[in-house]
């Protein structure tokens, strides 16, 4: 008799996407009760997922954990979709009748992340990616106008058929090779296996599916298009919710080789500075708002990768506690986007020229948002930075450190561009103030907050991460 | 000297009354600066509850013998902790008392003197800002925290002298004031440094206790008194950094009776007098400060012979009063030093809002042109100026008369008859200059027609413009009223300092009659003799300095010391340091960063261009990528 109650946060998503499939089947239902509806059930769901935070227990033969590791990240998911159903009031991007589909595959992406977290077994971890990067696909193609959707959406696809195609080889040469696929027998028996040569080329390919996910060098290339051509608030989506999830299973995965060896080391240094170095060069050049922040999410990925790549309890609680500073920092960045450009189209870096004057709060969290990103303190960004290189240096990776630094700085550059738009320069022609709901306000406002406050009080963040990681060891 | 925990509930007083004008600071520049009424209005009752609390908290210690401290720990992060706390002894607490005391008369009378001002609320947004920092500065238990807010007070300090910002000279003369003070905190900092590393921690308590001399050598024990001191001349205007203080003039009078004349220079003085026994270590650092407090005195005494701006006249007064403190402080006079920077404060103040009153009505600063245009007619600012101007010059039984008698005894009793000749010659000029200033104002000489119509429009103005003078009188009436009162209460406020002072012994000053007498005949003669140059029907109102050219420019050009800061500046700092440092900048420095710059940029353009292929290609770096992953392994 399995215990079910711990598995009610899956079961309430699979109930809201129920509820949007059957929405979408019926007639004249208004986009703003969608959207009401939709808001509420997303901050339920965020309730549900906090109730269940101290759950644990296994499920489907041991192929699924409840543990607190999950658990947190399935209340950032929960937050993720939550906080992005609030950018929907408006949701010029994605035609009117397309409505009830988007909150259905967003919910379904959501309940498919969240079984991704929680997999354990071979088989349920391909399951779940596949279910959230099929919902995502068909997201990217929802966006208006046709061809540029279309054109993005199979580019997503195909790069992700192909990444998923090698991580299936993967899998198999895993299975094939040491004739276990649970997680748990692997860890066993994977560090003593780590020098052959069959286990290590497995290991590879099967990382490529969540490199992908993650946005890594060379699985990146989609990051850009899609996000500048899906709508706004589903690159929100991919940019937070799905990047969390992302970099949840990725740790699960690489903790599972134990102290690691030298080689799987080097591999990962190496993907960790060619991401973070072509991110980063290559967001300096960008006028797109939303391509910038592309490469800066591919960027970000590779400071990730340095976390997880130091393969201690301080890297894996460092890039948990990195998770959540990106979901923070990037959905402001994004808040403010989906806010100014109201209409739905792409936003050009200098169109936020005279935003500090159109909406002072909304300036003010971009600013708090891409000091953040660039890991200026007192922002919860520079903690987590400073989490990550720490762990780096622990394990005496000083030339990583110091390489992520110089990006660190080219990064402030391109931030601070933005910065001077929004705040210095003065717009070619005058714009009508902003007229930002006061929701939307204490949102921006209860963000600013929440990255000043996880930046100078981090201590209860870094302890719930901490044992997160203490789990999978 | 052993500290006792305060109880609670002196605590939360003391944080109400150090924090409140912070927050109506903070108030005013987030919430309220378009609404003027709004902004003074917060401000002046942050400021009363503060004065409230200084009175409570003086009343409730008055019988204080020990110092009484309260520290607190401010984690900065998992390793360094930063202590803070309030010190609450006899110095601080009147320190406390006057500081509150002027600000609030200083903000009651700014309502009449500001009004219709574009930037009243940054105004009073800048007094609460002040207020905060130099309550803090009074009542801070370590010198790391006296140090950081004594910056404050100086950035408060440049703002509001900078406040008439569209004015050139009056933001030239925020940046001297700022860079100028600055040079002196140097020399604090590394005394502070030089402390902390041979003491372990900077407490005020443990710095003046006299085990100080078991850690550290007397050679080290003057020299970072020296230094520290270094911080007392910039702040307090002193030779050598005494030109800043003038020029400070720039900003509104309020600004000047507040700031640099009754609290904020006196910062300098009363950090000498915090660290009173910590000084009186040193005998040479203490010689070191009796000659510069006396150099100062007699300059700028001089200087304030010769100047026709009313405020500047005042302006080299406070430096010359300032130079008695210190020659007080540094003959030993712990007690004297300390009371005359209180009655200081009290008629130094008055002075320049009397001052004001005349400046707001006349727009001119020019004391003959004051006098000219009838400035004898506004009575009660007059008879005000003319109490405070006894009181500087020394005349019983106004408040000044007492203070400056301790300061005279305390230098008579020093071996040397030097300081007290220059003391007694200071109390001349003293005289000369304040009544020189009266007595223009009072007996104008060129009455014309012109004068006397402008005496009748002067009146009708009087009438219209009386209902927002009254803000403006009434702090007048007060201050003037404490300079009267104040010097009576000379054996009550020594009482409640020396408590302190339990365990050092007093120098004992010679208490002399004949002294008295000296220096009371010297300022009547100052008096007399301005009276003959200027008072009387028949006079020339020229001096007799301004008969000697070389002399009236030496003083008036400030015995060329800005002069010499000028030629030191261009020739040693531009055309030296600063000509080699931009050349290594242009070339080196910004060649170079340009050149990294644009690479950054163009390899970024060509990464940025390279992801703009076909998928064809992308697909195939992919799995070329994971190619070579691979086949890395085998090497």
């Amino acid at each position: 008799m399995m215990n079910w109650i711990i598995f009610s946060p899956e079961f309430y998503f699979l109930l809201v996407s129920t509820v949007f499939l059957c929405l979408s089947m019926m007639r004249r239902i208004k986009p703003e009760q969608l959207y009401f509806t939709a808001l509420v059930l997303a901050s339920v769901g965020v309730g549900v997922c906090l109730a269940c935070v101290r759950l644990t227990g296994d499920l489907f033969s041991g192929t699924y954990r409840i543990d607190l590791f999950s658990q947190v990240f399935k209340v950032m998911l929960s937050m993720g979709l939550f906080l992005v159903v609030c950018l929907c009031t408006e949701l010029e991007g994605i035609a009117k009748r397309h409505h009830p589909e988007f909150y259905f595959l967003l919910s379904a992406c959501t309940l498919a992340m969240m079984m991704l977290v929680s997999s354990v077994h071979l088989l349920t971890v391909y399951v779940a990616l596949e279910l959230s990067s099929y919902s995502l696909y068909t997201l990217v193609f929802l966006r208006k106008g046709r061809d540029r959707g279309v054109d993005a959406g199979l580019k997503y696809f195909l790069i992700g058929a192909s990444a998923s195609a090698l991580m299936l080889f993967g899998f198999a040469l895993l299975y094939g090779s040491i004739h276990v696929a649970y997680l748990v027998e692997i860890l066993k028996i994977l560090p003593k296996v780590l020098n052959r040569p069959v286990v290590i080329i497995a290991l590879i390919l099967l990382l490529t599916g969540f490199f992908f996910k993650l946005a890594v060098f060379p699985f990146h290339f989609w990051a850009p298009d899609v996000y500048e051509s899906a709508a706004n608030q589903v690159t929100t989506y991919i940019a937070t919710a799905s990047k969390v999830a992302a970099i949840a299973i990725l740790i699960r995965i690489v903790a599972l080789a134990g102290d690691g060896s030298a080689y799987l080391v080097h591999m990962l240094v190496t993907l960790s500075i060619v991401t973070m170095t072509i991110g980063n060069l290559a967001a300096v050049v960008q006028k797109d708002f939303k391509r910038l922040l592309a490469y800066s999410s591919v960027a970000h990925a590779g400071y990730v990768l340095i976390g997880i790549l130091s393969m201690s309890q301080a890297g894996y609680s460092s890039a948990i506690f990195y998770a959540l500073s990106i979901l923070m920092m990037k959905f402001t960045c994004f808040l403010v986007l989906v806010k100014v450009s109201d209409d739905g189209r792409n936003l050009d870096i200098e169109h936020l020229a005279g935003l500090h004057r159109r909406s002072p709060i909304l300036a003010m969290a971009l600013m708090m948002a891409l000091f953040g990103l660039a890991g200026i303190p007192p922002t919860i960004g520079f903690t987590g930075k400073l989490l990550i290189f720490t762990a780096a240096m622990q394990k005496g990776y000083f030339m990583l450190v110091l390489i992520a630094m110089i990006n660190v700085v080219i990064s402030l550059y391109y931030y601070l561009l933005v910065v001077r738009a929004a705040y210095l320069l003065e717009p070619k022609e005058q714009l009508p103030e902003l007229q930002v709901p006061g929701s939307i306000k204490v949102l921006a406002g209860l963000l600013i907050f929440g990255m000043v406050a996880g930046g100078i009080f981090p201590q209860y963040i870094i302890e719930l991460s901490r044992t997160a990681a203490m789990t999978l060891m | 000297m052993t500290s006792t925990p305060i109880s609670n509930w002196t605590v939360l007083m003391t944080a109400v009354t150090a924090v409140l004008p912070f927050v109506a600071f903070l108030l005013i520049m987030v919430f309220t600066r378009k609404n003027e009424r709004l902004s003074a209005g917060l401000s002046i009752g942050a400021v009363s509850v503060s004065l409230a609390g200084a009175l409570f908290l003086i009343i409730q210690y008055r019988h204080l013998t020990t110092s009484v401290q309260y520290a607190g720990k401010w984690l900065v992060s998992g390793f360094i902790t930063i202590p803070v706390g309030f010190l609450l002894d006899p110095l601080s607490l009147l320190m406390l008392t006057i500081v509150t005391v002027i600000c609030f008369l200083v903000q009651i009378y700014s309502l009449g003197y500001m009004a219709g001002d574009r930037g009243f609320s940054r105004y009073y947004a800048f007094m609460s800002l002040f207020a905060w920092a130099m309550i803090s500065l009074t009542l801070s238990a370590s010198l790391f925290q006296l140090y950081v807010f004594w910056e404050l007070v100086g950035l408060s300090s440049y703002l509001l002298i900078g406040f008439w910002y569209e004015k050139f000279s009056a933001s030239e003369a925020g940046k001297k004031a700022f860079v100028m003070t600055r040079l002196g905190d140097v020399a604090f900092m590394l005394g502070l440094l030089l402390v902390l590393m041979n003491l372990g921690n900077l407490d005020i308590l443990k710095l003046n206790s006299p085990m100080v001399t078991a850690v550290m050598s007397p050679g080290l024990i003057t020299l970072s008194a020296l230094l520290i001191f270094g911080g007392v001349v910039g702040k307090s205007a002193q030779f050598p950094l005494l030109t800043w203080l003038p020029d400070a003039m720039e900003g509104p009078t309020p600004v000047s009776a507040l700031l640099h004349s009754a609290t904020m220079v006196a910062a300098g003085v009363f950090l000498f007098a915090r660290l009173f026994p910590f000084f009186s270590h040193s005998a040479t650092a203490m010689t070191v400060c009796l000659a510069v407090g006396t150099i100062s005195m007699l300059l700028s005494s001089t200087m304030a012979m010769v100047s026709r701006d009313i405020k500047q006249v005042w302006a080299y007064s406070t430096i010359s009063q300032l130079g008695y403190m210190i020659m007080g402080l540094a003959a030993g006079g712990y007690v004297a030093g300390v009371f005359h920077l209180t009655t200081h404060a009290g008629f130094k103040a008055l002075l320049f809002l009397c001052s004001g009153v005349f400046i707001h009505q006349y727009e001119t600063n020019d004391m003959f042109d004051i006098g000219r245009k009838g400035g004898r007619h506004l009575k009660t600012p007059m008879i005000c100026m003319v109490i405070a101007a006894a009181a500087l010059s020394g005349l019983p039984p106004f408040s000044g008369f007492f203070s400056k008698e301790m300061i005279m005894a305390q230098l008579a009793g020093l071996g040397n008859p030097i300081w007290l000749t220059a003391g007694l010659a200071g109390v001349f000029l003293t005289a000369y200059y304040a009544f020189r200033l009266i007595f223009i104002i009072v007996f104008p000489k060129e009455i014309n027609d012109e004068a006397a119509q402008e005496n009748s429009a002067v009146h009708g103005h009087e009438e219209t413009e009386h209902h927002h003078d009254r803000e403006m009188a009434w702090p007048l009436v007060i201050l003037a009223a404490i300079t009267v009162v104040l010097g009576f209460g000379k054996k009550m406020l020594q009482g409640f300092l020396s408590g302190r002072l339990a365990g050092v012994e007093e120098m004992a000053g010679h208490h002399s009659d004949w002294l008295l007498y000296v220096s009371v005949s010297l300022a009547v003669l100052g008096l007399v003799v301005t009276w003959m140059e200027f008072g009387r029907r028949k006079a020339g109102q020229i001096g007799f300095v301004e008969r000697i050219p070389a002399l009236k420019s030496l003083f008036l050009e400030r015995w060329y010391i800005d002069r010499m800061y000028r030629r030191l500046l261009d020739v040693v700092i531009y055309r030296g340091v600063s000509n080699i440092c931009t050349q290594n900048d242009n070339r080196v420095i910004d060649g170079s960063i340009d050149a990294v710059c644009d690479g950054t940029v163009k390899s970024g353009r060509m990464i940025s261009d390279l992801h703009l292929s076909m998928i064809q290609y992308k697909l195939l770096v992919m799995f070329v990528a994971v190619f070579f992953l691979a086949l890395y392994f085998f090497f």
